[in-house]
C-alpha cells in the first residue's frame, strides 16, 4: 500500500495520488507512514534528478503530486509531521527576478519536511531581516540569484543579516547558476549547493 | 493529436507491389512497427483495380493478426468501404467520404449507429474547390447531413485538403480560414491533413512539410496521415502540442522521448 504511494510520487501521477492515499488510510495505515513513504519518494526522485535521470519539470510534478498527496493526509497529522525539521526562509535576492531555480527549492525543501516560507522575488535585504525577526525559530535562510550583477546582492544580504545581529541563529545556504562554492565561501555562506535535490538534503542536515 | 500511420497503401510502389505479391510478411512487419511507433489508426488502402474489396478483407485481417491497433479503411470507392466495415473486429476510421457522388449517402447510413469516425474531404462533383468560401459550402453541407444521420461531431475528420505549395499563390492562407471556420463553427470536430501534400515538387520536402505542421497545428489540426515512424516529425508534434500550453509540464513531451519516439537513435550494438 504504502509502496504503491511512493511510486505514485515518483512517476508523478498527479490526478492518482489523493484516490492512492485515501485506500492506504482506509487500509489501515497511518498518516505519518504516508508522509513518510512519500519522503522516501521525493528522496528518490532528488536522486534521480542528481544523476540526470529524469527531467526539471518531471522532479517538479513529483513535488506537487506529494503536496496533493499531503492535502489529503493534513487534517490527520499532529502537527508536527509536515515541517519537522522546521522553518525555511527563502527568496531571490534584490535586483533579481528569477524564480523558477528557487521556486524548485521551495518544493523540494516542502517535501523533504521543512515549513517554507518563500519571499518571492527581488526581495531586499531588509526582507530577509524581518522575516527572521518574526520566525525566531527558523534556522536555515536560502538565497536565490540568477545574475552575475545580483550576486553583490546576495553579499549584501548575508551582511545586513550579520549586521542586525542575527547571523548567530540561522544557517545560510546560498544557490542560483553563476554561484560557485568559492563565492559561496568568500560571503561566508554556510552552504551552497548545485541543484535543489541537493539543496534539501543539505538542509535536512543543517537543521537536524 | 490523432496520429493514422500511412506506411500500408497501394499507392506506394513498395507497398503496392507487396500486395500484388501477397506479401504478408511485409504488411505484418508494417503494421508492427506503426503500431509500436504509438500510431492512433492504422491506414489501410489497396490501391487496386480489381477486387479491392476481397484484398482490402485480406490486408484488414493481416493487420488485425499483427497489432491491436484499430484500422483506417481507405478507398475512392464508398461501396467497397460499407462492404468491409464489417471485417473490422474494432471500429475505426472510414477513409473517406466527400461532397462527391453517393459517398455520403453509401456510407453515413452504415456507420450511423456505430462509433466509427469517418473523414470527409471538403471536394465535391465540381473537383476540388479553389476557394475558401466553396469548401466551406461543402463543409456545411456534409455536416448538416451527419446531423441528419446523428453522427455526432467528435466522429468526423474534416480534411480540408492539403494543396501543394509550390504552385499556391497565397501559401496556406486560405487552407488557414477554413480550418479557422471549422474551428469557430463546428468545434467538436477534428481536422486531419495529410500532411506531406504540401511538399510536392519541392526540394527537402522534410523541411516544408515540418513546418506546414506546426503552423496547421496551431490553426487547429489535431490530426495527421502521416508516416509515425517520422521521427523529426513526432518530436515536432509532441514540441508542439507544448508549446501551445496542451502538455502539462512537457510530460507527454518527455514520455514519447523516454519511449524513443523521437530525438537521436542509438548506434545498433554490432
Amino acid at each position: 500500500m504504502v509502496e504503491s504511494i511512493k511510486e505514485t510520487v515518483v512517476a508523478g501521477k498527479l490526478k492518482l495520488i489523493e484516490g492512492v492515499v485515501r485506500e492506504a488510510l482506509d487500509n489501515g495505515a497511518t498518516a505519518d507512514e504516508v508522509l513518510d513513504s512519500m519522503s522516501v519518494a521525493m528522496d528518490e526522485v532528488g536522486g534521480k534528478f542528481q544523476r540526470n535521470e529524469i527531467y526539471v519539470p518531471e522532479m517538479l510534478v513529483a513535488a506537487k503530486t506529494m503536496q496533493r498527496g499531503v492535502g489529503v493526509i493534513k487534517p490527520l497529522l499532529a502537527g508536527d509531521g509536515i515541517g519537522k525539521y522546521g522553518k525555511f526562509i527563502i527568496g531571490t535576492v534584490a535586483g533579481d527576478l528569477h524564480d523558477i531555480g528557487k521556486n524548485l527549492v521551495s518544493m523540494m525543501t516542502e517535501a523533504a519536511g521543512f515549513e517554507v516560507i518563500d519571499l518571492g522575488v527581488d526581495v531586499p535585504a531588509d526582507r530577509f531581516i524581518e522575516a527572521i525577526k518574526e520566525n525566531p525559530d527558523c534556522k536555515i535562510v536560502a538565497l536565490s540569484a540568477l545574475l552575475t550583477t545580483t550576486m553583490d546582492a546576495m553579499k549584501n544580504t548575508v551582511e545586513a543579516i550579520e549586521a542586525a545581529g542575527l547571523r548567530g541563529g540561522v544557517k545560510i545556504m546560498v544557490g542560483g547558476a553563476p554561484i560557485t562554492q568559492e563565492f559561496a565561501d568568500s560571503i561566508g555562506a554556510d552552504a551552497y549547493t548545485t541543484d535543489a535535490a541537493s539543496c534539501a538534503e543539505k538542509a535536512k542536515e543543517l537543521a537536524s | 493529436m490523432i496520429i493514422i500511420g500511412e506506411k500500408i497503401n497501394g499507392s506506394i510502389p513498395s507497398m503496392g507491389k507487396a500486395i500484388a505479391e501477397r506479401n504478408e510478411k511485409r504488411i505484418r512487419s508494417m503494421a508492427k512497427k506503426q503500431a509500436a511507433a504509438g500510431a492512433d489508426y492504422l491506414d489501410c488502402c489497396a490501391s487496386v483495380n480489381e477486387n479491392e474489396a476481397e484484398t482490402m478483407r485480406w490486408m484488414i485481417g493481416l493487420i488485425e493478426e499483427s497489432c491491436d491497433t484499430p484500422i483506417c479503411i481507405d478507398s475512392p470507392n464508398p461501396h467497397v468501404l460499407a462492404e468491409v466495415i464489417a471485417d473490422c473486429k474494432v471500429p475505426g476510421v472510414v477513409n473517406s467520404v466527400s461532397g462527391e457522388g453517393d459517398k455520403i449517402e453509401t456510407i453515413f447510413p452504415v456507420i450511423a449507429n456505430t462509433p466509427w469516425k469517418v473523414v470527409a474531404l471538403l471536394c465535391d462533383d465540381t473537383g476540388i474547390p479553389k476557394s475558401a468560401a466553396d469548401r466551406i459550402r461543402v463543409l456545411d453541407r456534409i455536416m448538416a447531413d451527419a446531423d441528419r444521420y446523428g453522427i455526432k461531431h467528435d466522429r468526423i475528420l474534416i480534411d480540408p485538403l492539403v494543396e501543394m505549395l509550390c504552385t499556391s499563390e497565397d501559401g496556406i492562407a486560405m487552407l488557414l480560414e477554413v480550418i479557422g471556420y471549422i474551428k469557430e463553427h463546428y468545434p467538436q470536430v477534428h481536422i486531419v491533413c495529410a500532411v506531406s501534400n504540401i511538399s510536392f515538387n519541392l526540394p527537402y520536402r522534410k523541411i516544408i512539410n515540418e513546418a506546414f505542421t506546426v503552423l496547421a497545428m496551431n490553426a487547429g489540426m489535431d490530426a495527421a496521415v502521416m508516416d509515425p515512424l517520422n521521427r523529426d516529425l513526432r518530436g515536432i508534434i509532441y514540441a508542439t502540442e507544448a508549446l501551445r500550453g496542451n502538455d502539462f509540464y512537457c510530460m507527454d513531451y518527455i514520455g514519447a522521448f523516454r519511449e524513443g519516439i523521437f530525438g537521436p537513435v542509438e548506434e545498433e550494438t554490432k
